[in-house]
C-alpha cells in the first residue's frame, strides 16, 4: 500500500465519523474535478473545538484525512482554524502521495468553512 | 499473514506452470529468429508453427490467418485501423462500451476523416443488433463490436450482429480479449472477419496477442518493416511469447468448460453473499449472456475506490469502476452507457475470478466487504448524487 500506517489506519478505523446532532457549525468542502466531498460538524465551548464531527465522500485518503483533522483541531481555538493550511491536515497523515493532495485541501477547506461559520453565527 | 485473493482476472492472470515450462527453453536454449535460415533459427520457427497451429485449431480457422501481435491493444488497432485504412474512407459502426483501444482508434480515424457511430446499449450493456442494421449506410466501411465487455462481462449478441454485416458485405471486427478462451467461439457461425485475442487473460504471458483476418479481407498494415507474419506485421516474433500463448490455448481447451462452471458458480457465491449482507448493491450486467467469472457491483453512496483501498488492505485484488488517479474521476464510460445512474456507478467494483479461486476466498471476500462498507457508509453523506 502506498499510504502511510497512519493514513491507513484512520481509514480503516475512522474516528468521529457521522453527523451531530445541533451543532455550533457546519462547514463543506468539495473537489469538483474528483467528486470527493467533505463536510465537519463542530461543538463549540469557550471559543475552542469541544467535539468535530465529519462526513466524506470519495477515496480512501479523503475518508482518512478527514478523521484526522476531527481529532487535529479538538480544543483548538476556532479562530485559527480560519487558517488553517492543507500542509497541516497532510502532515497529520504522515504525508499524501502527489496526486492524492486534494484529500487534505477538501478537508481543510471544509474546516475553514465550519470555523466561519460559527464566527458568522457569533455576529 | 493477511490471506491474499487474487479477483482481478480480467485485468491479467497469473501464468499457467504448463505455459511456463513450455516456454522455458525458448529464453536459453531456442533462441534464433524465426526468420533466419540456419538451424537456430529453424527451431524457432518450428516453435512458432507449432504455436500457431495450436491456436488455429482451437478457433478452426487456418493458421496463415493468424497474425501475433504485441497484446490486445495493437491487435484492436490493427483490426480497426487496418480495416478503415486499406479503404482510404468512409463510415465505421461501433459501441459506446468498447475497450479504449477500439474506441480511441476509431476517434483517432475521425480525425482523419473517416465518420463513426457509437451504438448505444441496454441497462445490461447489450448492444440491439437492430441498431447496427439500421445504422448501416453505404458508405459503412467496418463494424467493430466487442465480444464481452471486461468491465461487466456482458457478452454481446455477435452471431446476430455478424450476420447483419455478413448480408450488408461490411466487414465485422470482434474483440474478443474477454472472451478468447473462456467462453466458446465461432468464428464462422458468428460471421466474424477479424477477432482481437490475448494472451494474458487467459494464464499466457504479457505482451503477446493476436488477430484473426478472416481470407480476402482487404487490409493493410499499420507496423512497417521487415516481411514478418506473411507481410501484415512487422517485426522479429515475440517468439517465447508466442510459443506461451499456444500452450495456454491449448490448456484452455483442456479446461475451459470445466472451469468456466466452477467460477460461475463462485461468481454466484459471491454475489448472493453480498447481496445478502449489504443493502443497496446491484449487480451490473447481464443476467444470463455474462463472463464466468466476472462481477461488477455496484455499492451506492460508497466511492468504488474506497472500497477497493480497503479490500487491498485485507489482501484483496479487485478493480474500481473510476478512479481519479489525474485528479479527476468519472464514472465509468460503460456504466454510463448502460444508464447507471451516477450515485450507483460511482461504487462500482469489479470482481474477476479465475482459476485458482476457491470458495474460501470468495467467503473471505464476502466477510471483508460487508463490514467495509457499513464503516465507509457511516462516513459518507447519504444521497450523494
Amino acid at each position: 500500500v502506498r499510504y502511510s500506517p497512519t493514513l491507513v489506519d484512520h481509514f480503516l478505523n475512522p474516528r468521529n465519523a457521522g453527523m451531530m446532532r445541533s451543532p455550533d457549525a457546519v462547514g463543506a468542502g468539495e473537489y469538483t474535478a474528483c467528486g470527493d466531498l467533505a463536510r465537519v460538524f463542530l461543538r463549540v465551548r469557550d471559543a475552542r473545538v469541544a467535539e468535530a464531527r465529519f462526513q466524506a465522500y470519495g477515496c480512501g485518503p479523503t475518508i482518512a484525512a478527514a478523521s484526522a483533522v476531527s481529532e487535529l483541531i479538538l480544543l483548538r481555538p476556532v479562530d485559527d482554524l480560519q487558517h488553517l493550511k492543507p500542509e497541516e491536515v497532510e502532515r497529520a497523515l504522515d504525508g499524501l502521495p502527489e496526486d492524492r493532495k486534494h484529500a487534505a485541501e477538501v478537508v481543510a477547506d471544509a474546516v475553514r468553512a465550519a470555523a466561519a461559520d460559527w464566527l458568522n453565527r457569533r455576529v | 499473514m493477511t490471506r491474499r485473493v487474487y479477483l482481478d482476472h480480467n485485468a491479467s492472470t497469473p501464468v499457467h506452470p504448463e505455459v511456463v515450462a513450455e516456454m522455458t527453453p525458448y529464453f536459453m536454449e531456442v533462441y534464433g529468429n524465426p526468420s533466419s535460415v540456419h538451424g537456430f533459427g529453424r527451431d524457432a520457427r518450428a516453435g512458432v508453427d507449432l504455436a500457431r497451429e495450436r491456436i488455429a485449431n482451437f478457433l478452426k480457422v487456418a493458421p496463415d490467418q493468424l497474425v501475433f501481435t504485441s497484446g490486445g491493444t495493437e491487435s484492436d488497432n490493427f483490426g480497426v485501423k487496418g480495416l478503415a485504412l486499406a479503404r482510404g474512407r468512409g463510415h465505421i459502426i461501433t459501441s459506446r462500451v468498447e475497450h479504449h483501444a477500439v474506441l480511441r482508434s476509431v476517434q483517432a480515424l475521425e480525425t482523419q476523416g473517416f465518420t463513426a457511430t457509437y451504438l448505444p446499449v441496454d441497462e445490461h450493456g447489450r448492444v440491439d443488433p437492430d441498431d447496427v442494421r439500421k445504422a448501416i449506410r453505404p458508405d459503412t466501411i467496418a463494424i467493430s463490436i466487442m465480444h464481452a465487455n471486461s468491465e461487466v462481462g456482458t457478452i454481446q449478441p455477435v452471431t446476430e450482429i455478424g450476420q447483419i454485416a455478413r448480408s450488408h458485405g461490411v466487414p465485422f471486427h470482434v474483440d474478443g480479449v474477454q472472451t478468447f478462451g473462456k467462453v466458446p467461439i465461432d468464428v464462422e457461425a458468428m460471421g466474424i472477419d477479424l477477432l482481437s485475442f490475448s494472451s494474458h487473460k487467459i494464464y499466457g504471458p504479457k505482451g503477446i496477442a493476436g488477430l484473426f483476418i478472416r481470407k480476402g479481407t482487404k487490409m493493410v498494415s499499420i507496423q512497417h518493416g521487415g516481411e514478418h507474419e506473411r507481410r501484415r506485421r512487422a517485426g522479429t516474433e515475440n517468439v517465447p511469447g508466442i510459443i506461451g500463448l499456444g500452450k495456454a490455448v491449448e490448456v484452455r481447451a483442456r479446461d475451459m468448460h470445466e472451469e468456466a462452471a466452477r467460477v460461475s458458480a463462485l461468481r454466484d457465491r459471491l454475489w448472493s453473499g453480498i447481496s445478502a449482507r449489504v443493502p443497496e448493491v446491484k449487480l451490473n450486467g447481464h443476467p444470463t449472456e455474462r463472463l464466468p467469472g466476472t462481477a461488477n457491483i455496484c455499492y451506492r453512496h460508497v466511492e468504488s475506490e474506497s472500497i477497493v483501498l480497503g479490500l487491498d488492505l485485507k489482501g484483496i485484488a479487485t478493480s474500481a469502476g473510476s478512479a481519479c488517479t489525474s485528479g479527476n474521476v468519472e464514472p465509468s464510460h460503460v456504466l454510463v452507457a448502460m444508464s447507471v445512474p451516477l450515485d450507483w456507478a460511482m461504487g462500482a467494483v469489479r470482481s474477476s475470478l479465475g482459476r485458482t479461486t476457491t470458495a474460501e476466498d470468495i467467503d473471505y471476500v464476502v466477510d471483508a466487504v460487508e463490514p467495509l462498507v457499513r464503516k465507509l457508509r457511516q462516513a459518507m453523506p447519504v444521497g450523494v448524487a
